[in-house]
């Protein structure tokens, strides 16, 4: 079935990512961005849509280094969702393939991962076939990325509230969003 | 006593791992999105993940015997986002894709069989499970 049928509503949701240019890895980021946004889609589509304000706040208070980009930043912002929507239906076949670049954004080597898996067995038969152990990665590798994206809302938040801004993202981010992480996986 | 002790090392052998694996992939994350992260983020994120994949193992060794298997199919997968749809749905598309890409059908029908992991997973003409 057509991917595009399924969820244009919920790739309209904004992503996470601030209005900077992605450069060589466009392809990869677009891959993530609608697979982020459709795994949010379940309960924090809300919670996407503060963060798009936050982040536009938070450029502006930053540093005097941004500000050039103020402006341009909303217009940038629609401009790249659109780029995205139709990458999202052309792109995948063309790069999916590419071995190279799925190695390289997996967080958790599939190697690592499998060990990981039978070594938490109970029963030391249990085997798992090909097809559902690169389901598995696939599932972990959402959960990674969910947990940064999360955590990048979380720090924003924390940033507008006159904590720290100082670009990093803190253990105090990923203790907030883990209660809500765990039960959406 | 011994033993506790050799598994517990292993345990922490495989966090370490894990926890390099995490590492390079959020230093890449951040770059994307001009970020940065404490290290203390990192090592917390991989207790997180590391819990995490400790219980979806369980998970989905229980699900399998469940169905009276003792392999692991794509459906116990499935299984584990019973409870949200978006996650369900790029799963379900990232299955279609590994199909695809396998390039014969699929096998989806829990016929279970003992198969080695290393083998491909198509086998049979059976259409799309569920």
């Amino acid at each position: 079935m057509p991917p595009k049928t399924i969820n244009p509503p919920k790739r309209k949701g904004p992503a996470f990512k601030p209005p900077r240019p992605v450069n060589a890895t466009k392809p990869t980021a677009t891959k993530r961005a609608s697979a982020t946004t459709a795994a949010r889609a379940a309960g924090v589509t809300k919670k996407a849509t503060t963060s798009r304000q936050n982040a536009q706040q938070a450029t502006t208070i930053i540093s005097s280094s941004e500000s050039e980009d103020q402006g341009e930043a909303p217009r940038e912002d629609s401009d790249r969702d659109e780029l995205m929507d139709d990458a999202s239906d052309d792109e995948p076949r063309d790069h999916q393939p590419a071995p190279a670049q799925a190695t390289q954004t997996s967080p958790i080597p599939s190697q690592l991962l499998n060990r990981l898996l039978h070594e938490n067995f109970e029963d030391e038969g249990t085997q798992i076939q090909k097809g559902a152990m690169n389901l598995v990665e696939k599932y972990m590798d959402i959960f990674v990325r969910e947990a940064i994206a999360r955590a990048d809302v979380e720090r924003r938040a924390a940033a507008k509230e006159g904590g720290i801004m100082d670009g990093f993202l803190h253990v105090e981010d990923l203790e907030k969003l883990a209660p809500q992480l765990v039960l959406d996986f | 006593m011994a033993s506790n002790e050799a598994a517990a090392e292993r345990e922490e052998r495989l966090k370490s791992a894990l926890w390099y694996a995490i590492g390079q992939f959020v230093d890449d994350e951040c770059i994307n999105r001009n970020l940065n992260a404490t290290p203390r983020f990192i090592g917390a994120l991989t207790e997180l993940v590391y819990t995490q994949i400790a219980n979806t193992s369980r998970d989905l060794e229980t699900f399998s015997k469940h169905g009276g298997r003792r392999v692991i199919n794509t459906d116990d997968v499935m299984l584990l986002t019973r409870r949200n749809e978006g996650l369900e749905e790029v799963l379900k598309k990232e299955l279609d894709r590994l199909r695809a890409e396998e390039g014969r059908g699929a096998d989806a029908q829990p016929k279970k069989r003992g198969r080695p992991s290393g083998a491909g997973v198509a086998k049979g003409k059976g259409k799309a499970k569920q």
